[in-house]
This record gives C-alpha cells, sequence and structure tokens, in this order.
C-alpha cells in the first residue's frame, strides 16, 4: 500500500555547510546528526515555527527543509519518505570498504 | 612512469588550473565564513564540479576522454583516501565522483587534481561538459583515426569559452574514430564520427541533437562529411545557434535536441549552415600545425609486433574456465600484432557498477604501469581499459585482475550492467539503482549461464534525468516513485549501435523492486526460448517484437 507522506509529524533538516553531513534542528536550536534528538512539530501550526527557527539558525546548514515522520509508541522517530530514510541511516547497501580488498 | 603519450599542460593550462583552485579556495572561505550565501555560491560550487547531494557534497571529477595515466589515476586513489571515504564510482560520462567529499577540503582536492594535470571545471552546469570518445581510442583495429585528438581540440576551444558559459542547458558531445561505435555518439547533444569518404579524406559526420533524459532522442545528421580543419567553426556555429533559439524558458525544454525537434533539422541545418558560412574562413580555421602540435601529443606507443600464439596463454585457456570466458568477453583485438584490449570489469556480482576503491585504483594503476604503457581508460560503461597489453601478459593481468576482483568475465554480458548512483546518493533520484542492479548481478553470477545468454546490455536509471541510459539497454529499468512506493519501468530494445540506435519501448505497467530480478529472469527465459542461431537478446526482440516478453512477465490477461 502507497503511504500518506504528508503527516502532521514533522522534523527540521538540511545538511551541515562544512562537511554536507545530514543535521536536524533539537529543540535547544542546535544542528546534531542525530534524528531521535530533533525538535518534533506536532501540527502545522508548530511546523511553520520549527521551519522559521531552521532558518533562524541557517549559518552552519544549507537549506533548511521540514521532514515528515512517524512517530512509534516507544517515542521512536522516522521518516515517512523512503528518500529521508536512506538520508537518516545511510546507504541501503555496503560501500567498498577501502581496506576490505587486498592484493599482492 | 613519465605520461609518454598522453596530453601534457602546458603553461598556460597549468596557470588557469591553478588560478582556478585559488579561486575557489576563496570562496569557499568567504562561503564558510557566511560572507557569500547559499544562493551566491552555489553556482560557484556547481562550476567547479562540487554538488551537494543526499548525504554529503559529490565531487564529479572530469577524465578528458575517459583516458588516464596511471599517475593520475593513483592521484585520485589518493584523494579518495585522504578526502572521502576510500572509494569512488565511475560514471557514464567517463568521469569519477568522489561520493563524500567536505567542502572544507574540496579547495585541496582541487590542487592535489592540478598537480597531474586534472580538474572538475565544466563537470556542471549549462556549459559543455567533459568531451567523451570511444575508450579503445589509439588501439582500436577499425578505427580510422584517434578521436581523443579532436577531444582534446574541443576541450581547449570549450573550456571557460565565454560565449558558451551560459547556455539554455547543459551541452555534452562525444567523439569517435570508428565505425562501430563505443561511444554513443547518436544520443549526445553532438555526436561526431570520424569516416573517409569515397575520395579517401577523413572528415566528420556531424550529429546534432541527441539525448536521453526526460524525452529521449536520436540525434540528427547535420553535416554528412565536414573537413577536420573546421570542426570548430562548425561546432562554434551550432552552439551559436542554439544559444541563441535554444528553450531558456522551459527547464524541460532547453536542450538542444528540443530545439532540433521543434524547428526540424532542415531548418536547423540551415541556421548553422549560414552561421558556419560567416564563421569558417575565421580564425577557428585549425592551422594543420596546430593539429599537428595536438596530435604529437597523442602520438601511439612504441609496441612492436609480437606473437600472437603464446603456449602459457593457450594452456591457462584450457585449465581455467573462467580465464578462457574472460579472453572471450574482456580482451578485445589491438591494432598492432601480438597486443590486445583489456577491460577490468567493475562488475563483480553484487559489487555497485563502476565503483573501484583507492587499493583497487591503485592496484589498476600498478598493472597499467607494468603492462599498458601506463595508460587506462575510462568506459562510458562504467569499467577500466588496458589499451596496449601484449598477449604473452595475459595471464598476468588476469592473475593481478582476480586479486583486484575485477576479472569477472562479463563484459557485455548480462551483469555488465550501467547504473547512476540511484536515490542511495543523489539528490535527484527517485529510486534506488545500486541495489536492483547488485540484485540482477547476484542472481545471474554463473558466467557458464552469462556466456550462454550472450550479448546483453541492461541499464538502469533511478530517474528520468537517465544518467543509466535505461533508454538505449537492450533491457532498460527505470525507477518511478509512485506515492511513496519505489516501482521500476521496464523497456526493451533500445541500442547504442552504430546503424542500429534505437530507444527502448515500455514493456509494461511498473513493478515493484523485489520483483524485477523475477521479471529479468522471465525476459531471458523467453529470449532463450525464442532465439534463433546467432542471435542476441536484442535481435530476437527485434524479430518477434514485444509480445511474448510481455506475456511472460506479465501472465496472459
Amino acid at each position: 500500500m502507497a503511504k500518506n507522506l504528508s503527516g502532521d509529524l514533522q522534523v527540521a533538516s538540511a545538511n551541515r555547510l562544512v562537511d554536507g553531513l545530514v543535521v536536524y534542528l533539537d529543540d535547544a536550536g542546535r544542528w546534531t546528526p542525530r534524528l531521535d534528538r530533533a525538535a518534533l512539530a506536532r501540527d502545522r501550526s508548530e511546523s511553520a515555527i520549527l521551519l522559521e527557527r531552521a532558518r533562524a539558525e541557517a549559518f552552519t546548514v544549507v537549506d533548511p527543509f521540514l521532514v515528515a515522520v512517524t512517530e512509534s509508541d516507544d517515542g521512536t522517530i522516522e521518516p515517512l519518505s523512503l528518500r529521508e530514510k536512506i538520508r537518516a541511516a545511510g546507504l541501503t547497501f555496503d560501500a567498498i570498504a577501502s581496506e576490505a580488498i587486498r592484493y599482492a | 612512469m613519465p605520461d609518454t603519450h598522453f596530453y601534457r599542460y602546458d603553461d598556460y593550462d597549468r596557470a588557469l588550473v591553478r588560478e582556478r583552485v585559488e579561486q575557489f579556495r576563496d570562496q569557499v572561505r568567504r562561503r564558510i565564513a557566511g560572507e557569500l550565501t547559499e544562493e551566491q555560491f552555489k553556482p560557484l560550487r556547481l562550476t567547479n564540479g562540487l554538488y551537494l547531494q543526499l548525504h554529503a557534497y559529490m565531487l564529479r571529477i572530469a577524465i578528458p576522454y575517459g583516458t588516464l595515466s596511471s599517475r593520475q589515476l593513483r592521484k585520485l586513489a589518493e584523494i579518495a583516501r585522504k578526502y572521502d571515504r576510500g572509494y569512488g564510482h565511475f560514471t557514464t560520462r567517463q568521469n569519477l565522483q568522489l561520493n563524500w567529499i567536505k567542502l572544507e577540503d574540496a579547495p585541496d582536492a582541487l590542487a592535489m587534481l592540478a598537480e597531474v594535470d586534472m580538474h572538475a571545471m565544466q563537470t556542471s552546469g549549462n556549459v559543455i561538459r567533459n568531451v567523451t570518445a570511444d575508450h579503445f581510442a589509439g588501439a582500436a583495429v577499425d578505427e580510422i583515426e584517434d578521436p581523443r585528438i579532436w577531444c582534446e581540440i574541443v576541450r581547449q576551444w570549450s573550456t571557460l569559452h565565454p560565449e558558451f558559459s551560459f547556455l539554455p542547458r547543459k551541452f555534452k558531445i562525444a567523439i569517435t574514430g570508428s565505425p562501430n561505435d563505443r561511444a554513443a555518439v547518436r544520443v549526445h547533444d553532438i555526436g561526431l564520427r570520424l569516416w573517409r569518404n569515397e575520395q579517401g579524406e577523413v572528415g566528420f559526420e556531424v550529429i546534432v541533437g541527441g539525448g536521453l533524459g526526460r524525452t529521449p532522442m536520436i540525434g540528427k545528421t547535420l553535416r554528412a562529411f565536414l573537413p577536420k580543419d573546421e570542426l570548430l567553426a562548425y561546432l562554434e556555429a551550432t552552439l551559436r545557434v542554439y544559444n541563441r533559439y535554444g528553450r531558456r524558458d522551459n527547464l524541460y525544454k532547453a536542450r538542444i535536441k528540443i530545439l532540433v525537434h521543434e524547428i526540424g533539422a532542415e531548418k536547423m541545418r540551415e541556421e548553422v549552415e549560414a552561421e558556419y558560412a560567416a564563421t569558417r574562413h575565421s580564425a577557428l580555421k585549425l592551422a594543420p600545425e596546430a593539429i599537428d602540435a595536438i596530435a604529437r601529443q597523442f602520438a601511439p606507443p612504441p609496441l612492436r609486433p609480437k606473437r600472437t600464439r603464446v603456449p602459457e596463454v593457450e594452456a591457462l585457456k584450457l585449465e581455467n574456465r573462467a580465464f578462457a570466458l574472460w579472453l572471450k568477453s574482456n580482451v578485445a583485438p589491438h591494432r598492432v600484432v601480438g597486443h590486445a584490449i583489456v577491460t577490468a570489469s567493475l562488475k563483480p556480482a553484487g559489487a555497485p557498477p563502476g565503483d573501484a576503491s583507492a587499493v583497487q585504483m591503485e592496484g589498476v594503476a600498478d598493472i597499467a604501469e607494468a603492462y599498458s604503457q601506463g595508460e587506462v581508460r575510462v568506459s562510458h560503461e562504467q569499467n577500466l581499459v588496458f589499451p596496449h597489453v601484449a598477449i604473452e601478459a595475459l595471464p598476468a593481468v588476469y592473475r593481478a585482475l582476480e586479486r583486484l576482483g575485477f576479472a569477472e568475465a562479463n563484459v557485455g554480458k548480462i551483469t555488465d550492467i550501467i547504473a547512476c548512483p540511484g536515490l542511495d546518493y543523489c539528490a535527484l533520484a527517485n529510486a534506488r539503482s545500486i541495489p536492483v542492479a547488485q540484485s540482477i548481478s547476484t542472481h545471474f553470477a554463473s558466467l557458464a549461464r552469462q556466456h550462454d545468454i550472450g550479448d546483453l546490455k541492461i541499464k538502469i536509471s533511478g530517474c528520468i534525468n537517465a544518467c543509466g541510459h535505461h533508454h538505449v539497454g537492450h533491457i532498460g529499468i527505470l525507477g518511478v516513485d509512485k506515492n511513496g512506493l519505489e516501482l521500476y519501468q521496464i523497456s526493451l530494445g533500445g541500442d547504442v549501435d552504430f546503424g542500429n540506435t534505437a530507444l527502448g519501448a515500455i514493456l509494461g505497467p511498473a513493478i515493484e523492486a523485489d520483483k524485477v530480478v523475477e521479471a529479468v529472469d522471465a525476459l531471458v527465459a523467453t529470449y532463450l526460448d525464442a532465439r534463433a542461431e546467432g542471435e542476441r537478446f536484442v535481435d530476437t526482440y527485434r524479430r518477434i517484437g514485444a509480445q511474448p516478453f510481455k506475456e511472460r512477465v506479465y501472465g496472459n490477461p
């Protein structure tokens, strides 16, 4: 079944300016690589405020935007879209490790 | 090993690239200090090949016409290890992409590139991009002339060309010097094919308005025969017409293929010829000594004819089936007797197509130095090529490639898959490509089965921009997003062979990711059931049509 990707729960995300790393805005207004620390907006009005805060804190990041997420019973946050799941969790396959392949 | 048969930067080239690095260093400093906004900075970083993708910055490094010296390849490995995560991705435009570069490190990475006469300029933006060429250039038996001489001339003309720095859209040129097109010239903005006319003169067929992406088109021949020394005048005329009439109002209609399609090839030819008439006797006409000066830099390496039947090769062929298959699929004839062109497959079963670790790059550089005149090529099919290998060295090259994991005997076979980076890396993608390629190549890993199936090209793109060339795959696979679900649309019958260039036709409704391998299996089974003697997959498809394939994949309605 196709999922509804326009959920009410949102976090603010961006890429960190110096290295492009995926980051999320936390409740203290700091950018963190940890999704579990992201500030969570629970309705449209909170989302608008969160995006404003993210833009105001954008000095060290690139182009903040909102990400639709779900929250499980234990409070775990997970993005709804595959794209954002990949941004949050990384590649879905094992990249070649530089030292994994040896040759004589 | 000295770079003896490569184009070497002159003082002008060197100064230009170094100045550019220092300019970018200052731009990065100003961006990090907050003196430039992202809006101001983005065009500056893009023009230096630095994209911001899903997880990180990506640096796209130009490999001019896919030619690398072992020294350059070592430097790429060093950059990958020092500033990235120790690997890189060779692309369908013969470039190398490093996927984890930090903005703050990018100027240092570019400075290291400059040390070996390389850069990342014009690997992004609405400019003339890296000119691509036949990866067998200078070695192929069927070659009329080495296309890299002309690629280099075009590179010099197009680098920072003031009139063509803000084209309506990006612009890609490919050149082949052989009748067997290994550079896909009919699906480029401009494709150039060197050929010899009845008078014995060599010139270019100029093909304009090809391309893949959202609206795939096969290019039209605007000029059947263009004298070589008038190449730049004709290119300038074509670009000028495109610059004037190209659709700047609509991103999706801005490529030259749309212009040619909308006004028609006849009108386009008229416009270009009028412009050309005014410029052909200008400074753009190439003097013989200017052409010779470039050609000298691509002088063939001093190979002497050698024996073609080598006992060690024959013995290994008998005792090692994989080697025997490798000779069939990965080794091509060379113009000098007793030599061969070897393709190192960057598609071992289950691996991301086109990826190579720093260690592997260094291993390839070692092999090139020992056995291939220090030279490596990048193919648009995302493999690496040793252009000048003595037949007597083939066992040693094979064993060295085995140790690197690049000896898979699958070139041109079903697991030699072209795949774009897809949604795992790319900010434009809708669906993943690499995991799909990995599933297919794992499923079809048996070399005996691959060779039984024969030549079959699968090409996978993660979005309609078609970086994985799915339109011209015998089997094309396009990832689409449907309400958050990754689906894959299959097309059949695409081809880039000269004379047979064709765009694939969509087979039916898109299918889910976990059904793709099953579908490819069904397509292969249909082919194996129906094939006539000597037919490749695409030949059988052309003969029997889509219906039997469709029924096998989707069942009878």
